[in-house]
């Protein structure tokens, strides 16, 4: 057991607001420049939908991630050589509008009108895409474009009434077995050992866009302007400091926790290289993900030089609690085999109904049952856990016990405390498990959303020959 | 009892012999020598000027030693002249490429078609010909469709103390075995033309060295071509490359140091020194000989320890 310590995210979909503050205040603090404009390290997607960029899950087209060759890993651009990393089109030509014509136009009987103009050559440009375009009327073709959507799922989503819809908040997912590193021919990209975050060293980045293109989450973006490609931080120099990325700080809904995740890493290519997805997924959470409170696992971490604050943050990670202790939270589309280690409670919502009609269940009572949700396990579960509903449902299963049994300690109606005893137990939660998801979940305060320990540089042996590269100042 | 004992030297023997004629095959397989013009005057930046010799088509062939490589291996020649005066030396490379990629802001798929021409940096010896060692550094120059012209040195960088390196301009630690030249050193020009399904391309730099790891093209010298086609998605490694190729400077009548003479246009060198061959220093054939016979005492000393057990 070789012990890794890493800084990791959880997202409760079901708080999400949709509100893209995470997104602005990350381009305001990293992408605010010339070259970048187009990128959104953190971007929000509204699905069903393409995404960002366009169908960046459709790896036929995009070619990201890694397959299983004769049992072997191999990354798909290593198959399949005659392919482009994607272009402006993918994206969208960033613009801006002609403001200054406001000010400067002379008076006529018309308005004056401030145009769009290109970020990129300031030549004056017609809007036809853009980073969220199906959230837009002018993009609602593009919403059956989604992966995830099989072509049953496309024609009831067709059918007004059973429409459904999220949010899905997306940044680099730090993964274990990070596909762009290995497409690296410069080895610009590197996994830090002291909290796994994965950076693109600008020195060393010749701007070949193997990483761009071997991304399955198509979360590496090439600046024209420098000629080299960039990437989500994970904001490390506010981690080191211990701080919350600003994504996660600014969140409104309050959706994001940030914690610190013990795992194997002599299992990791073992596990990511299993040949069922789903296997994959589970043995990723039992096998790889390890336990904090478990003795050998505490000794190995020490003999490997992980701190003890870093292990008590461990044990109190927010992060650790929604994986492993629950198995609330999954990765996106762990079939891509790279262990993204950013995870996702998945939506109930809406949660609450009582339109029996409209929505075309069976509503049962107040709270429905995981087969009565709006949006279909199945469309969850192909983005979150490799197709495995069950998982998915668990999952489910899980928070709606909660809702229950905090509705029952709320409201007086005969027979809700023993339903919601059974709800629990069928969950397989105890009272104890769902007073403390209560709490995380719907009112935890920063301190126990964000546990974050400072970094001490402890593998920065020779910082005086270190400087100027790799983050020291 | 007996068979290892001989079968280990024989077989070691047979290596020895078969790596010497690969050696002197190595040797021999050089390209002939490329005559540089001289021109008493300005060199020539149009690649269409009269000023330009007939040019020597280098053969380059794509790399297939490490990842990425190429989607297939296929054969090209890139066409090189050149002239030089008393400061300045200019090479017009020319090569056939049917799609014109040039980058362009917001150009995020375009792969830009380029060129390099690779020196030697110390005279002593051939650095190896994938862009040199450690011990052995070549000089590039490298030039890309719309991102322009740099002066590189390559295979340097891990072996100089963080002191020699500041010393040199360069970043203390290395980030990579191609690495810039300073400021200081960027000195090469470059016009580019593209016609016809192919890029002409003229490279000016001046004739000496202005840095202790830019190299010297005062006298003969030796250099190596690669091409990349942006439109086939080739980029760093996936590139087209050629073997060593010895230029021969034309030696003026007239020193070039006295302007005051008219032009010069006899010259002591004749158009055979084009064909001759040079034999070029890589592994000498001798030393892979030697090798052998180390490999060969080797196996002896092997099999008499074998037959002791
Ligand atoms: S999500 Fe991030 S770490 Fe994972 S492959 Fe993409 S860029 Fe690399
Ligand atoms: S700031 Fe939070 S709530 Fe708003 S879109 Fe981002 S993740 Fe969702």
């Amino acid at each position: 057991m070789k012990v890794r310590a890493q800084i990791s995210m959880a997202m409760n979909l079901d708080k999400c607001l949709g509100c893209n503050t995470c997104t602005v205040t990350c381009k305001n603090v990293w992408t605010n420049r010339q070259g970048a404009e187009y990128m959104w390290w953190n971007n929000v997607e509204t699905r069903p939908g393409p995404g960002y960029p366009r169908q960046w899950e459709n790896q036929d087209k995009h070619n990201g991630g890694w397959v299983l060759d004769g049992g072997k890993l191999k990354l798909r651009i290593e198959i399949k050589k005659d392919y482009k990393p994607p272009g402006l089109d993918d994206y969208y030509e960033p613009w801006t509008y002609e403001y200054e014509v406001l000010f400067s136009e002379k008076q006529t009987d018309q308005q004056p009108v401030a145009r769009p103009i290109s970020l990129i050559d300031g030549r004056p440009m017609d809007v036809s895409n853009g980073p969220n375009w199906n959230d837009d009327l002018a993009g609602t073709d593009l919403l059956l474009e989604d992966p995830n959507l099989d072509p049953l799922q496309k024609s009831i989503y067709t059918q007004f009434k059973d429409v459904f819809m999220m949010y899905l908040p997306r940044i680099c997912n730090h993964c274990l077995n990070p596909s762009c590193l290995a497409a690296c021919p410069r080895k610009a990209i590197y996994k830090r050992e002291e909290d796994g975050i994965v950076l693109v060293d600008q020195s060393r980045c010749r701007g070949y866009r193997y990483c761009v293109a071997a991304c399955p989450y198509k979360k590496v973006y090439y600046n024209w302007k420098t000629g080299k490609s960039e990437k989500c931080i994970l904001c490390y120099p506010r981690i080191e400091a211990g701080q919350p990325p600003v994504c996660a700080l600014t969140c409104v809904g309050k959706i994001r926790y940030v914690g610190v995740l013990l795992y194997d890493a002599d299992k990791v290519l073992d596990v990511a290289a299993e040949p069922d997805p789903t296997r994959l997924m589970r043995r990723f959470i039992d096998e790889v993900l390890l336990d904090p409170f478990d003795p050998d696992v505490i000794s190995a971490a020490r003999s490997a030089g992980i701190p003890d604050d870093w292990i008590t943050a461990a044990q109190r990670s927010p992060v650790y609690k929604m994986v492993k202790k629950w198995q609330v939270a999954f990765p996106l589309h762990p079939e891509f085999r790279t262990l993204p280690m950013i995870f996702y409670v998945p939506p109930l919502s809406p949660v609450v109904t009582t339109f029996e009609q409209a929505y075309g269940a069976k509503i049962t009572d107040v709270f429905p049952r995981v087969s009565e949700l709006r949006i279909p396990v199945k469309y969850l579960a192909s983005m979150f856990t490799a197709g495995d509903t069950a998982l998915v449902e668990q999952a489910l299963k899980k928070l709606i016990a909660v809702r229950i049994y905090e509705r029952s300690k709320n409201v007086t109606e005969p027979g809700l405390a023993d339903k919601a005893k059974q709800a629990l137990a069928e969950a397989g939660l105890t009272e104890q498990d769902a007073e403390e998801m209560y709490r995380l979940f719907a009112i935890a305060r920063y301190e126990d959303r964000f546990v974050i320990p400072t970094n001490p540089k402890r593998y920065a042996n020779q910082p005086q020959l270190q400087r100027g590269v790799a983050g020291l100042p | 009892m007996r068979r290892p004992e001989l079968l280990l030297p024989g077989v070691a023997l047979a290596v020895a012999v078969v790596l010497a004629a690969l050696g002197v095959m190595v040797v021999t397989a050089q390209e002939s020598a490329v005559l540089v013009k001289f021109i008493n005057g300005s060199l020539p930046v149009d690649p269409a000027s009269p000023l330009w010799p007939k040019p020597a088509d280098v053969p380059l062939t794509s790399q297939t030693l490490v990842y990425p490589l190429a989607p297939a291996v296929e054969n090209r020649a890139v066409s090189v002249s050149a002239v030089y005066n008393g400061t300045h030396i200019a090479f017009l490379l020319t090569w056939k490429d049917a799609t014109q990629d040039v980058a362009k802001p917001g150009g995020l798929d375009v792969f830009p078609d380029a060129v390099a021409v690779q020196f030697p940096v110390s005279r002593a010896q051939l650095p190896y010909i994938c862009m040199g060692t450690v011990d052995n550094p070549v000089n590039i120059i490298y030039w890309r469709a719309g991102v322009g012209v740099e002066n590189l040195v390559a295979g340097a960088g891990y072996g100089l103390s963080p002191q020699q390196r500041e010393a040199l301009g360069l970043q203390t630690t290395p980030t990579s075995p191609v690495e810039l030249l300073p400021d200081s050193a960027q000195v090469v020009q470059a016009y580019a033309v593209y016609k016809d399904g192919a890029w002409y391309v003229v490279l000016v730099r001046p004739l000496g060295s202005v840095h202790p790891l830019m190299s010297s093209l005062a006298d003969d010298f030796s250099a190596a071509f690669a091409t990349w086609d942006g439109s086939k998605g080739e980029r760093g490694g996936l590139k087209a490359t050629s073997g060593w190729v010895q230029f021969h400077l034309e030696r003026p009548i007239f020193a070039a140091t006295q302007p005051t003479q008219p032009a010069p246009t006899a010259t002591q060198t004749s158009a055979t020194t084009v064909t001759q061959t040079y034999v070029v220093e890589t592994t000498p054939a001798w030393a892979w000989v030697v090798i052998g016979v180390l490999v060969a005492l080797l196996a002896v000393v092997a099999g008499l320890a074998l037959r002791r057990k």
